[in-house]
């Protein structure tokens, strides 16, 4: 059973199916095949994980789209959300 | 080809319920509206803060809702009650629903005397009105003539993977059986316009998305711009940043899998009602009561709203279908939600195998069998959008 879901080919971001704690195996489904990745935070049911190093300002794809963008350098296995993702749209700050 | 037990109406859809409806043209008339309702059975009250004191598009806007909820299928006939000195005419919301075939109603507190004098004469009316109603009998429609509103509110990242591609896959068995949905919701569809333009049906109607989405985040730009409300500009809740969602536009592009993955028919005004069936983007603001009200007034029978964090809310006479892909959240709230899709994350279920339920789930809704908001008695999302200097 894989512990974290990519929507689409494209995805740098999985999403994790139940909670993993930091340290933890996580299988995910990349196109190439099933990996693992080790959880580099605990990262909470629905929240993202990254699954390849993303530079800072490198577009965040989820849903085959972009999302956002790497505000710090992401290594594979991290939590994504909030601390290391900007985004223009939709806010003024 | 699918079918579901409605009530015929003099033109347009039919309805999937059968209730007389009591509004308001201001709310100084709420109160005889609610004592109205509260005496005669298969009556909802369409109370609401507004009709008096506006000008221009915010006037046009609540005149549009009232029109358009008036005339709204699911109500066999109205009646309408005035104060006699507010802006917005008992007689112009009148008109314009008798316009439509149906019975209407309508009395002028000022005119009657007192507010016991209206109340009393109200319930009469109303009760004629339900005595009618009760006479009519359901008939069988193919599916071409449902048209369903999509909405979502409370979201979590379950709602991207589960809750929205399953109600994005009925959408699309309604729309290949000839019938109708609406997307709406447009301040959270910022971020996913060009995606929405590429399946435009023309590139005019293409051209129309990217404009509807480009104005609506212009008019938030505006309404956010001094400094003092920098702490007010986010367009995404605590709640959805605690569920997983990160970007406004992670959120849109979760929330578009609502409408399918179909050809775009058109863009359509605040209260325009549909000619032809088709896939349509609605152009109202994403707050839930605003965005139902708005697919209310443009005529959807059923609206299906995906929640991952849980929300318990209805629209007086149109039943509200909630679904999560939240399995714990279904579970916790199960008083409130109608259908889990969250088998799909914790089962590994396909999204045509849970849509299907869903399928049977809105044909049913659209049948008469009770949505839970409307068994909880719910009416909050009955909200009239506003629009302040333009």
């Amino acid at each position: 059973m894989l512990t974290a879901l990519c929507i689409h080919p494209r995805d740098n971001v999985a999403v994790v199916l139940r909670e993993v704690r930091k340290g933890e195996d996580v299988l995910v489904n990349l196109n190439t095949g099933a990996v693992h990745l080790t959880a580099q935070n605990d990262i909470p049911f629905g929240h993202k994980i990254a699954v390849t190093t993303l530079p800072v300002s490198k577009p965040i794809i989820k849903y085959g789209e972009e999302i956002g963008n790497a505000k710090t350098l992401i290594q594979p296995g991290e939590w994504v959300h909030l601390e290391n993702v900007y985004c223009e749209r939709g806010r003024e700050d | 080809m699918h079918t579901f037990y409605g009530y015929r109406r003099p033109q347009g859809l039919p309805g999937v319920r059968n209730l007389v409806a009591i509004i308001p043209s201001v709310f100084c008339a709420n109160t005889v509206v609610r004592r109205i309702t509260q005496q005669v059975a298969g009556t909802v009250e369409l109370t609401h803060p507004v009709g008096c004191s506006q000008v221009g598009l915010d006037l046009e806007l609540t005149a549009k809702a009232l029109k358009g909820v008036g005339r709204h299928p699911n109500f066999y006939g109205v009646v309408v009650v005035g104060l006699g000195c507010e802006r917005f005419r008992a007689k112009e919301l009148a008109d314009s629903i008798a316009a439509t075939g149906k019975p209407v109603e309508m009395l002028v507190i000022q005119e009657e005397g007192d507010t016991q004098e209206a109340i009393a004469k109200g319930v009469l009316l109303a009760q004629k009105l339900v005595e009618q109603a009760a006479k009519q009998q359901k008939e069988e429609f193919p599916l071409s003539e449902l048209c369903l509103g999509l909405k979502c509110g409370g979201t979590d990242a379950t709602s991207g993977i589960a809750a929205n591609p399953v109600l994005g896959w009925v959408t699309d068995q309604i729309v290949a059986e000839g019938g109708s949905a609406m997307l709406t919701e447009v301040t959270e569809l910022i971020g996913a316009e060009h995606v929405l333009a590429r399946r435009a049906v023309t590139p005019q109607v293409g051209q129309k998305i990217l404009e509807t989405i480009h104005n609506m985040e212009n008019k938030l730009k505006v309404g956010t711009a001094h400094c003092d409300l920098q702490n007010r500009s986010a367009l995404i809740s605590p709640g959805n940043e605690d569920g997983g969602v990160t970007t406004v536009v992670e959120k849109a592009l979760g929330g578009i899998h609502k409408g399918g993955t179909g050809p775009i028919t058109g863009v359509l005004a605040y209260g325009e009602p549909l000619v032809e069936h088709g896939l349509y983007i609605l152009d109202c603001p994403g707050h839930d009561g605003e965005a139902v009200t708005g697919l209310a007034a443009s005529g959807c029978q059923v609206v299906v709203f995906t929640t991952g964090r849980g929300t318990p809310t209805g629209f007086p006479g149109v039943p509200v279908v909630k679904i999560t892909g939240n399995t714990s959240t279904y579970e916790r709230m199960k008083f409130n939600l109608d259908f889990n899709a969250g088998e799909i994350i914790d089962k590994g279920l396909s999204i045509p195998e849970v849509g299907t339920g869903l399928l049977k789930t809105v044909i049913e809704t659209a049948s008469g069998v009770p949505t839970k908001a409307e068994i909880g008695l719910h009416d909050e999302l009955f909200c009239i959008t506003r629009s302040y200097g333009g």
